[in-house]
């Protein structure tokens, strides 16, 4: 059991799961490429229905949370074996390790490691130095950060849910479970930001259930209910009244996804053989009708296939022809919207801001202070030498090895490497 | 001509050789045997597929196994920044691997089959005899003896780690596929690259719940843009193209120098360091020949040294019931073979069609573009159409069918006389796929 257990420890926490998993991902990916050209979706398709794949996407965050792990605890033993108390020290923490047959004098080699930049510690038989500073830090935010983003997209592959719905004015929030507050108003605006260019706001009343009253935007999403509100596309919820020469009369309010102004959709007359296609005029004055609400639809009006006439009308007006009565009385804002329960998302942000913050750590440490240490401890009659070095490590081990010169020679060559 | 198409190909098997040699400097018989009877297996394996397949699935088959090994050397280039990088990984069973006369001979024999079979099918598809497969075999067997003598040459310092070897294989049989077009794999791969671009983009912005375009402001919008464009694919597929060999280099540029820390004279020390430094130097130049060789496979397939048929657009006009009528035979017979292509306008709109006779023998009308590239339109060369846009290559037998980026099929009546087109069909099914990508390449707009 132990020895499985073992096991199971070196291949969790090894570096090269990660590569292995990426590319049996790739193979997967390369394969659905010959088949389908959707290959990302069919890929995201086949992770989400397949355990296998699900599970082996499972094993980098998991492999991320060993490699935490283990780092840590190689941290931490690296700091322990900084203390001049400390005796066994495994040769494995160091890059370098070499034993010599000499006596431990130290003499004045703690002062000339300090002239060359290193802090010293010291006993009789034990001395370390180092300077720099640890990668450390970053690394271990590097590793969250790609624990949060596999996870994430775990996650979100996994359990993601989503509906899309029409939001209208004055209408009830179309919830997965119903009963959502009432859409008291729907407003746009120009922005003057970097990013945006335009500004939504979706103002939800208190609703019977007991949600508090909101407002949804943009960016970034808020939720409702557990579900992100993703507005998608913007278009009208115009009342069409239609008189037929028969004398017949149907009304129906359509959710057309008008805008922008020239984009086109079709609406059928409730309870008639007639089909409606709607675009919307683009105002001469250049505004935006979704903004002002003054809203000019053009339209088509269809028996079947047969075109019967097309015009045009505003909110408020009326066409009429050969007989035909068009009207819209009334018409309110409509926001096409994407309810989506996906907790992956905040993962992966989260993942965003690790990787660049660990990365704005690690490359000035990394350049101008990489951490370097050596160790020099006496026992058993072997003096034991151990160096190691995240960066400059030609530089260091030339200091390493000079003095290792001089503890066995007790003079040295430092003083014109120092 | 046909001595100067092989030229690219003899030359790469040479290289072949002679990085391998150099690779496994105390095998140089058996790997001189091993690579010449792969040459000759390849050679005799492409002449039997060509001879029992359609030449479609065998330059499939063929590009299928030059495609493998390139994700073989991605996988070595990967192992190798590991092993060479990562302190607590080992490698030692992988590196025994490698180094076994059994591995070098298998290496050898499959540098072998793959130089033989991409050497041949330069010219299997339209001709070859068997004399002439001999004679291409009798070539290679004498290159391998020049190469070795010009191997005896060489200082025994110039060796090659085993990264390195495999990047400078890869490399040449890189270039000497992609002097065969139905071969190429870079432009399909700047394809695949574009589209996983704009799948990749749009799957980020749905997933990440990131507002659409129409909240954007255009200027980013235009910055998003350049991530569905042409460039993009281009330059992705460039990354992927060098990246193995960056890593090999990278790999060998970092490989840690020997522990001089048990030697107490600092000359000794630094003379050693120094010759490890120069070997590490040494070893750089297959890589950084390599990339070259990447880069000149790279542009070949880009700018290919082929003529292209691409008649100029006859202009055609509709009857009063709506339908676009194309003789069979007359000024111009639809029977040859060969892409005659057609523009049918009306009311400011129109749409640019060619008929095709297939090799199967059927005749097939499709627009002059595809539902993922801009309506660049296409050419037609040694048995494939190619897109201009995206320089993927269409097998003729495949053209006719939908998908990818084969020309959209447009619904025809083949009669007697003739092919029938509804014009009406015709330019809906322009409007609906073709000018949506083209404002999709223009920047999702």
């Amino acid at each position: 059991m132990k020895r499985l257990l073992s096991v199971c420890w070196t291949v969790l926490s090894s570096r090269a799961l990660l590569p292995l998993v990426c590319g049996i991902f790739l193979m997967t990916y390369i394969g659905i490429a010959f088949g389908t050209d959707d290959t990302l979706i069919a890929l995201m398709g086949y992770t989400r229905s397949s355990v296998i794949l699900t599970v082996l996407l499972a094993l980098i965050p998991v492999n991320g949370a060993c490699r935490m792990l283990a780092e840590t605890r190689r941290f931490l033993a690296r700091r322990r074996a900084l203390r001049v108390e400390t005796t066994d020290v495994p040769a494995a923490l160091y890059d370098e390790t070499v034993e010599m047959p000499v006596s431990p004098s130290f003499g004045d080699l703690p002062a000339r490691l300090g002239a060359s930049g290193y802090a010293t510690r010291h006993t009789d038989n034990v001395l370390v130095a180092w300077r720099g500073i640890s990668a450390f830090p970053a690394r271990m935010l590097f590793l969250i950060a790609t624990f949060c983003i596999f996870a994430g997209i775990l996650v979100s592959l996994t359990t993601r849910t989503s509906h899309r719905a029409a939001v209208i004015e004055g209408q009830p929030l179309p919830t997965a479970t119903g009963g959502g507050g009432l859409v008291e108003r729907i407003a746009m605006r120009t922005a003057s930001g970097l990013i945006l260019s335009r500004v939504l706001s979706i103002e939800v009343a208190q609703s019977d259930s007991g949600d508090a009253k909101r407002v949804f935007g943009l960016y970034p999403p808020s939720t409702y209910r557990g579900y992100f509100v993703y507005p998608r596309y913007l278009g009208f919820a115009p009342v069409i009244r239609l008189s037929a020469p028969g004398g017949q009369n149907y009304e129906t309010q359509g959710t057309l996804n008008i805008y922008p102004p020239g984009r086109e959709d079709r609406v059928e007359i409730a309870g008639s053989p007639y089909l409606m296609e709607f675009s919307m005029e683009q105002p001469a004055d250049g505004s935006d009708p979704f903004i002002t609400g003054r809203v000019t639809f053009l339209f088509r009006l269809l028996k079947g296939k047969e075109l019967l006439f097309s015009g045009s009308a505003p909110v408020g007006g009326e066409f009429v022809h050969d007989g035909y009565r068009l009207a819209i009385p009334d018409c309110k804002r409509m926001v096409s919207t994407d309810f989506i329960r996906d907790y992956g998302v905040l993962m992966i942000w989260t993942a965003a801001v690790l990787f660049l913050v660990s990365g704005c750590i690690w490359l000035p440490v990394r350049v101008f202070f990489p951490r370097r240490e050596m160790r020099f401890a006496y026992a058993r009659n072997v003096l034991q030498g151990s160096s190691r070095a995240e960066g400059a490590r030609r530089r260091h081990g030339s200091v390493f090895h000079e003095a290792l010169d001089y503890l066995e020679s007790g003079k040295s060559k430092m003083d014109k490497t120092l | 001509m046909a001595v100067v198409k092989l030229i690219p190909h003899l030359l790469s098997w040479a290289g072949i050789v002679l990085v391998l040699m150099r690779g496994f400097p105390q095998r140089r018989p058996l790997l001189a045997a091993a690579s010449i009877a792969g040459f000759v297996f390849g050679t005799a394996g492409a002449f039997i597929l060509f001879r029992s397949l359609s030449s479609e699935l065998s330059f499939a088959i063929i590009k299928g196994a030059v495609g493998a090994v390139f994700l073989l050397l991605w996988g070595i280039a990967v192992a190798a920044i590991y092993s060479n990088s990562v302190r607590d990984l080992s490698f030692s069973r992988g590196a025994r691997f490698v180094d076994a006369p059994l591995c070098a001979g298998i290496g050898a024999l499959l540098a072998g089959v793959l130089s033989g079979s991409v050497c041949v099918s330069s010219f299997l598809a339209t001709s070859g005899s068997p004399m002439t497969l001999l004679a291409v075999v009798l070539a290679a067997g004498v290159l391998v003896f020049v190469v070795m003598a010009l191997d005896s040459l060489l200082p025994a310092s110039y060796t090659v780690s085993w990264s390195g070897l495999w990047a400078a294989i890869v490399a040449l049989l890189f270039f000497s596929s992609s002097s065969v077009i139905r071969l190429d794999i870079f432009s399909p791969l700047s394809m695949k690259v574009m589209k996983f671009s704009h799948d990749f983009v749009h799957q980020f912005f749905e997933s990440m719940l990131i507002p659409d375009h129409l909240f954007i402001r255009t200027y980013l919008w235009g910055y998003i843009g350049l991530l569905f464009s042409k460039g993009v694919g281009f330059w992705g597929a460039l990354t992927i193209w060098f990246t193995p060999v960056l890593l090999v280099l990278l790999a060998i540029r970092f490989e840690l120098l020997p522990s001089v820390a048990h030697i107490r004279q600092g000359a000794q020390r630094r003379k050693q360091l120094a010759a490890a430094i120069m070997t590490r130097r040494y070893r750089l130049v297959p890589p950084v020949i390599a990339l070259a060789v990447f880069g000149a496979a790279a542009y070949r397939s880009s700018f290919p040294s082929v003529e292209y048929w691409d008649p100029k657009p006859i202009p055609v006009s509709a009857n009063a019931a709506g339908e676009i009528f194309i003789p069979r035979k007359g000024e111009i017979d639809l029977e040859d073979g060969k892409l005659h292509k057609y523009l049918y306008k009306k009311g400011g709109k129109e749409a640019r069609f060619f008929v095709l006779l297939t090799p199967t023998g059927q005749l097939t009308v499709d627009l002059d573009a595809c539902a993922i590239c801009k309506p660049d339109g296409y050419g037609q060369a040694e048995g494939t159409v190619i897109c201009y846009y995206c320089k993927t290559l269409i097998p003729l037998e495949t053209v006719g069918k939908p998908g990818g980026c084969n020309p959209v099929p447009i619904d025809f009546t083949a009669r007697e006389d003739g092919v029938h087109i509804d014009a009406m069909a015709l330019i809906n099914k322009w409007s609906s796929t073709v000018q949506e990508t083209a404002r999709v390449k223009e920047g999702g707009k």
